[in-house]
């Protein structure tokens, strides 16, 4: 299969600045001809956070303008380059919460219109797929992509660049939700899913028998029965090691992802399972996910966990082949919070 | 010396440029709230109408509140970018200075007025003094009655401005004889006269120095529904 190229004037030396601040990471990157990373630089928000147990948008907007602008320079520094060699300016425009969307918007289009290059707003989802791709340039379609993070659970068929199928999705909590809900049940902390990745290490994943929600013949996921039947269970056994609980719960999640997984790869015919998402970093997740693809003898690629939870380089990597696809954005776009993905019909 | 201002605290989307010669193009717009979608393509517009290259500005002036958060950090992120890609200093003006400044005339005591929503109001006081107008009042938000009720301790003559005194107008004059009139929004035209006054004095700071003016705390109700449309 071949990507549709309608701007090949934008190629191997094109260099991206991408800009990311659709929640409560401030970040930027700037990488060249959409595979090679130059820099990247990250300012996470999670501490600030913290106390209200989840993202306060107001809290959020604030943070990405006070950071913003020393994240875009420190970017430029470590890349070692002039922001005169800056080609295109990419920037999430969506999904996303709107104030601090906007944030990086705003800086992102006006950079665009200083220096006088193309801007382009990226789909922060689409992002998260290129995440993979980006380490593994030969990952070859199509592949399913297995998305976890705090918003979105979803399992995507992508049959080239541009070219995604929905699979099937979360009715009701995404994966990372469901492990801050339950990490704020069990008082293990905020967020969710690093606290549970390390509880679970000293407890028992067979401990407690955890409903798998299979929704048999759907690749759609639901995480919100677990939950409960997690606080039901916690209730009527007080004295129930919070580790033993953690494991089982996370069992529990990682093999319902796994299960469908597999099953999606098998039935599209796909060379590869890739992980995306925050909950990609999920220490438990990474090995079923591999010792799955073993057994059904296709390649499972795990990118970096830096790479999974949201960054700038996925952005300026996605924004690079949109901009060979689909050319410049106007800039009189604004942010899209629900964005979606731009899936073909089925 | 070439000022760009932007202002974008209210329900407008101002941008102006000017210098000695006093404002030389000036683009408004004051419907929808679509600061973000506008702004940029507004000072891409201003600066070519004005035969301006952005790379002639020397300084970045923006509203730095108080006002509506999302609208005025549009302007803020926008504003600080470019003068960081510009390697240019910043100035920042408070959106109740700009409000006052064109009323600088009267010998009322002079009241902006913004609307904060959720039933409250930013506010400040101002008189006339040689040159200019200085600040009697430190800036405040609170509910319509509690302008009222400084108003009232106050006992002058009175010139009460801005969107708020707009929204609010017979709470406030049920309340208080006063005078209302003057502009509803800060303009970015007011902005670049002011920031040149202080250019010249070179009151100006870095980009990272710039500090928005919100005057309430953030709300930290998190919105679960909004959350989960996120990734
Ligand atoms: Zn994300």
């Amino acid at each position: 299969m071949s990507e549709s190229i309608a701007h090949p004037e934008f190629g191997e030396s094109t260099l991206v600045l991408g800009i990311e601040t659709s929640c409560d990471e401030t970040a930027a990157a700037l990488v060249m001809g959409g595979y090679d990373v130059v820099s990247s630089v990250v300012s996470t928000q999670v501490e600030i956070h913290a106390e209200f147990g989840g993202v306060v948008p107001e809290v959020a907007s604030r943070a990405h303008l006070e950071v913003l602008n020393p994240v875009i320079a420190r970017s430029i520094v470590e890349a070692g380059v002039e922001d005169s060699r800056i080609d295109a300016i990419a920037c999430t425009v969506g999904p996303g919460l709107v104030g601090a969307l906007l944030v990086g918007v705003s800086a992102a289009k006006s950079l665009a219109l200083v220096y006088d290059v193309p801007f382009i707003g990226v789909n922060h989802m689409e992002a998260h797929l290129y995440a993979a791709s980006l380490e593994d340039p030969t990952l070859e379609f199509p592949l399913v992509v297995l998305l976890v993070s705090g918003g979105h659970t979803m399992l995507v068929e992508m049959q080239d660049h541009g070219r995604y199928r929905l699979l099937g999705q979360t009715i009701d909590d995404a994966a990372g939700e469901a492990f801050d809900k339950v990490a704020r049940f069990l008082d293990l902390g905020y967020p969710g899913g690093p606290a549970i990745d390390e509880a679970a290490l000293l407890g028992d994943p067979e401990a407690v028998r955890f409903p798998r929600a299979l929704l048999d013949g759907s690749y759609n996921f639901s995480f919100s029965g677990l939950k409960t039947s997690v606080m039901n269970y916690v209730r009527k056994h007080p004295d129930v090691s919070s580790a033993d609980v953690a494991a089982s719960f996370q069992a529990a999640v990682v093999d319902v992802l796994v299960t469908k997984a597999r099953a999606a790869a098998k039935e599209v015919g796909a060379t590869s399972i890739v992980l995306g998402g925050g909950v990609a970093a999920n220490s438990l997740l990474r090995e079923e996910i591999l010792d799955g693809c073993v057994k059904d003898g296709i390649q499972g690629f795990l990118p970096s966990r830096a790479m999974c939870t949201d960054n700038a380089a996925m952005i300026a990597a996605a924004g690079w082949h949109r901009l060979r696809s689909d050319g410049p954005t106007p800039l009189d776009v604004g942010a899209t919070p629900n964005l979606r993905l731009p899936f073909l019909n089925v | 010396m070439l000022i760009l201002g932007i202002e974008t605290a209210t329900e407008r989307v101002s941008v102006s440029v000017g210098g000695h010669e006093g404002v030389i193009g000036l683009f408004e717009v004051t419907k929808g709230r679509r600061h973000a979608e506008t702004l940029v393509p507004a000072i891409d517009f201003v600066c070519k109408r004005a035969g301006i290259e952005l790379s002639e500005i020397s300084v970045v002036a923006v509203d730095v509140g108080p006002g509506l958060f999302t609208g005025m950090r549009v302007g803020l992120s926008a504003a600080k970018a470019i003068a960081q890609a510009l390697s240019v200093p910043m100035i920042g003006i408070s959106s109740l200075d700009l409000l006052a400044f064109p009323c600088r005339h009267t010998d009322r005591v002079v009241v902006p007025v913004i609307d904060a929503r959720k039933g409250e109001v930013f506010y400040a006081m101002y008189r006339q003094v040689p040159g200019g107008i200085q600040q009697v009042a430190e800036p405040a938000v609170g509910p319509v009655e509690d302008l009222v009720a400084d108003l009232m301790a106050r006992s002058q003559d009175v010139l009460v401005v801005g969107d708020g005194a707009v929204r609010y107008r017979e709470e406030i004059l049920e309340g208080f004889h006063c005078e209302m009139g003057g502009d509803a929004h800060p303009s970015a035209g007011q902005l670049v006269q002011l920031a040149h006054a202080r250019a010249l004095r070179e009151e100006w700071v870095q980009p990272r120095e710039i500090e928005p003016v919100y005057l309430r705390a953030p709300d930290a109700k998190i919105n679960w529904a909004t959350r989960a449309a996120r990734t």
